[in-house]
């Protein structure tokens, strides 16, 4: 029994406790039995898939536990990187869960939703380890539906909660069937459902069909990663599930996406044809302009982070996407370079995200409110949060010295040299793409300045602002064990090179054994490993000596009310808002966001000159779900009016239907 | 062709009991004289799986597959039909959609629709046993057949079991034993079916005074 098996099976006996413990006991140390038997789970799986991404390798095959295929299980590199992002995002939501469902039993306390919790974890883990096509789909089936029963934890509070779930269950259910189809297609064609026959069938599979298959593979994994247009259920889900679920999903859960179209397109389909990767650049690069775009004029905090997922997703398919093009080119150097940023990025997004969520949780736990207009000030009352939370967005805005920089970075390092025999595609492509890069960072510095300096600066702006209180401490600890992975993941990102390099050559990218392309790699890398550790140094002692500079030569410091246009006292009235302050981009914005602008004035009854109140409402709609989606559902449901008579309430008659269809079958196949 | 054993006879016995009893539920229209012709007819059941237990060369799960047939559908589902039964007394089929007489032509007309379709089956399956399954389908055709047809909530229930005898005497037949994982699973929803069904009938009576199904109409819009 190796390592990688110890721990697996430590992780699910543990999170299997987790939710017996859950069932068992009451509501004062419910969600603590659960957060911390959740969390060494999630630990063991970090362990698990660290010791795979260092080139262990474990497999199982248990064909008596699912019945007619068997369950198949098998770790590699690729596989273990994801476990290892996936099981540490546990073992921190694990940690949080217990101040954060704390004592209340209700809500996110709630016996059901603690019972899941454990579960959806356990759930996660099942999918990357998983080695055949039904064991793939249970695992993800297994993910979609306690996930979609975690994000109605607080069903009763808000209306927008069952929409939440409504879109959510719809967009899922549609992803799985797509990949349904299309893995069991590529199963029935390769001649196997488990990985390793498909592997060796690959080559006999025919163009039209693998692409089809990918195809199919890019709506259900896409759609999960959360990349437009496929997007509308992750705003909601995100932002009206409890945080920790929050944290769950957008850090760890949407990560599986990428890496079913990794394991799918490179590893299953051999590679496949340039278009398919060029199809899934330009995904990412829609994604990433359109979420970063709706983030920096979104009021709600965590419909922000929502967005900024789309965003981050978006950015690592178009890493990802470049990858393939570049290994269709035969520029091994520039797509070992391009996977290694995408990966990365993965593992930094999982990172900075469940602190950042984790961060929103806390806010959102403290003042009732996710509004960011309604906060403020929040620096003096939440200052463990307020530290962190803006750590985090230091990362999520990819400015130096945050993680975020590091692989964004790495990223436009792969775009910008897309080599002189690069074709036209890649030509044409690799500085669009740059561009995209560029736009998403800059817009993303403007949304992360938002969050921090309305959100938790200035002064606040609402009566639970004002009296908001920090959090328990298992919820500090839980984001500082989240810093301390994005300052990590900063400082000394080199130390994932070998995984890195040791999955493209998996996925065949880097040509097996050729020892010119991986010394190039590890040489190109060597630049960027040894960097993020100066440039970390280089700021801190730069803000360091501009400070002792200033103290030592300028004049002295004295204190002095602001200034204040001679108006009285400065008032919260007179700040910056969420929305006042994203008002700008917004207007740059206007044609793709075509916000809903309504000012209500009341004139006085005297005179319509003067002017008694203005009302001033805002909206900024979902343009790709308004243009995409409601005509569909508009359609289905006057379809779904029109063959109502067909359904007239006799049981009888639905009997009646049942039997007429098998009959015609049974006709059918035997005048057939 | 030497001429058949008994076992051989036995299991042809049991199937044609199978047949018989499917009919005579179509047939006879009290509900009081339903139950102890699925009772007959789960027997039968369980003497075909008992059977190709004995010839099984795995024989240990076949025979637990057996005795949980056996338990459910000899013991336990009649025992929840009774209760059902205790519910409406003197329940009748006084006036079902497609006439006795009518039924029992449209039977037929099912067996052979059965037959028909089964002959792929029948010819790639090894095993002798096999050239029964038509059977098992034409008892899943005349369940539906009944369910479709009748009014009272019990017929409906009766109709359900018919069809989950057809499948599992079809599962039997065509394959060389069903597992274990499988049966039980399907044994507890089967279960928890008729457990739902008499819940409802219960609701029903408690609310209209009978168990006819159609007085469900009322709850469409």
């Amino acid at each position: 029994m190796n390592v990688v098996a110890a721990s697996l099976s430590a992780a699910g006996g543990l999170a299997v406790a987790g939710a017996i413990s859950a069932v068992l006991f009451g509501r004062s140390v419910r969600a603590a039995l659960v957060g911390l038997l959740t969390a060494p789970a999630g630990a063991a799986a970090a362990v698990a898939g660290a010791a795979a991404a260092g080139g262990v390798s474990w497999s199982l095959a248990a064909p008596y536990l699912l019945p007619l295929t068997g369950v198949e299980l098998a770790v590699d590199p690729l596989s273990g990187w994801f476990l290892l992002l996936i099981g540490a995002v546990t073992a921190v939501t694990g940690v949080y869960t217990v101040g954060y469902a704390g004592r209340q039993g209700h809500g996110p306390g709630a016996r059901p939703s603690l019972v899941l919790l454990p579960l959806f974890a356990a759930s996660l883990m099942l999918v990357p380890v998983a080695a055949s096509v039904p064991t793939l789909l249970v695992g993800w089936e297994l993910m979609a539906v306690t996930s979609l029963l975690l994000v109605l934890t607080e069903h009763r509070h808000a209306p927008a909660v069952r929409d939440a779930g409504i879109w959510y269950a719809a967009l899922t259910q549609l992803g799985f069937v797509a990949l349904l189809i299309g893995l069991v297609w590529l199963a029935g064609t390769a001649g196997g459902p488990s990985f390793a026959a498909i592997r060796a069938g690959a080559r006999d599979v025919d163009a039209a069909t693998a692409s089809v298959v990918f195809l199919l593979g890019l709506i259900g994994f896409a759609g999960k990663a959360g990349a437009v247009p496929l997007h509308p259920w992750l705003p909601r889900a995100h932002a009206e599930s409890p945080s920790h679920v929050s944290a769950l999903m957008s850090a760890a859960m949407v990560k599986l996406g990428v890496y079913g179209l990794l394991r799918l397109g490179f590893d299953l389909l051999g590679g496949g044809a340039p278009w398919w990767w060029l199809l899934l650049a330009a995904v990412g690069a829609i994604s990433a302009l359109y979420g970063i775009t709706q983030a920096a004029v979104a009021r709600d905090i965590k419909r922000m982070l929502a967005f900024s997922t789309s965003e981050n997703v978006g950015l690592i398919l178009l890493g990802v996407g470049f990858a393939g093009m570049y290994a269709q080119a035969g520029n091994s150097t520039a797509a070992v370079l391009a996977l290694a940023a995408a990966l990365l990025h993965a593992a930094n997004h999982g990172a900075f995200k469940a602190l950042l969520f984790a961060g929103a949780g806390s806010v959102v736990r403290a003042t009732g409110t996710r509004d960011m207009d309604r906060l403020g000030g929040l620096v003096r009352t939440m200052p463990a949060t307020t530290v962190l939370f803006a750590g985090g967005a230091l990362a999520a805005a990819a400015l130096p010295p945050g993680n975020g920089f590091v692989s964004e970075w790495l990223l436009l390092q792969s775009l910008l040299h897309p080599g002189p025999d690069a074709g036209p595609m890649l030509t044409i492509a690799a500085p669009i793409a740059v561009a995209v890069v560029a736009a998403t960072a800059g817009i993303g510095v403007a949304t992360y300045v938002k969050a921090v300096g309305t959100g938790f600066l200035a002064r606040p702006r609402s009566d639970r602002a004002a009296t908001a209180r920090e959090s328990p401490p298992s919820m500090v600890v839980a984001m500082v064990l989240a810093g301390l992975a994005c300052v990590a993941l900063a400082v000394v990102p080199g130390l994932t090179i070998p995984v890195l390099s040791r999955i493209a050559g998996d996925l065949r990218l880097a040509p097996p054994g050729g020892t010119v392309a991986a010394s190039t790699f590890a040489l190109r890398v060597e630049a960027a490993t040894l960097w993020p550790l100066w440039t970390v140094v280089g700021i801190v002692a730069g803000t360091a000596a501009v400070a002792v500079a200033a103290r030592a030569l300028g004049r002295a410091r004295r204190r002095a009310p602001a200034w204040d246009c001679g108006g009285g006292p400065l008032t919260e009235r007179m700040e910056y808002t969420a929305t006042s302050f994203a008002e700008p981009l917004q207007r740059v914005f206007d044609n793709v966001l075509a916000p809903e602008r309504d000012v209500d004035v009341t004139h006085a009854d005297e005179s319509r000159y003067h002017v008694a109140a203005i009302r001033f409402h805002q909206r900024i709609p979902d343009r790709v779900e308004n243009r995409i989606y409601r005509p569909l559902v508009t359609a289905l449901r006057s379809l779904g009016e029109r063959v109502r008579p067909l359904a007239n309430g006799s049981v009888h008659r639905y009997l009646g239907y049942m039997l007429v269809a098998l009959l015609a079958v049974l006709v059918v196949g035997v005048l057939r | 062709m030497h001429g058949a054993t008994w076992v051989e006879q036995a299991f042809n016995l049991a199937c044609g009991l199978l047949l018989l009893t499917a009919v005579g539920a179509l047939w006879r229209r009290e509900t009081s004289a339903l139950i102890p012709i699925l009772t007959v007819q789960g027997g039968a059941l369980t003497a075909i799986a008992v059977m190709l237990a004995a010839g099984h060369p795995d024989g240990g799960q076949a025979v637990l597959v057996a005795v949980v047939v056996g338990l459910l559908k000899v013991v336990i589902i009649p025992l929840l039909l009774r209760r059902v039964h205790r519910l409406v007394r003197n329940a009748r089929e006084t006036r079902p959609l497609v006439n006795v007489a009518t039924s029992l032509l449209a039977a037929a007309g099912l067996c052979l629709l059965a037959y028909a379709a089964a002959r792929p089956l029948v010819a790639v399956a090894e095993s002798p046993t096999a050239r029964a399954t038509p059977v098992g389908l034409s008892l899943v055709l005349i369940g539906f057949f009944l369910a479709a047809t009748r009014h009272r909530a019990i017929s409906q229930i009766v109709g359900l079991l018919l069809i989950d005898n057809g499948i599992a005497a079809t599962a039997f037949l065509a394959t060389d034993g069903v597992p274990l994982i499988v049966e039980l699973g399907v044994c507890a929803d089967l279960v928890l079916a008729v457990l739902v069904l008499q819940v409802l009938t219960a609701r029903m009576v408690h609310t209209f005074g009978d168990g006819d199904l159609d007085d469900l109409r009322e709850l469409h819009d």
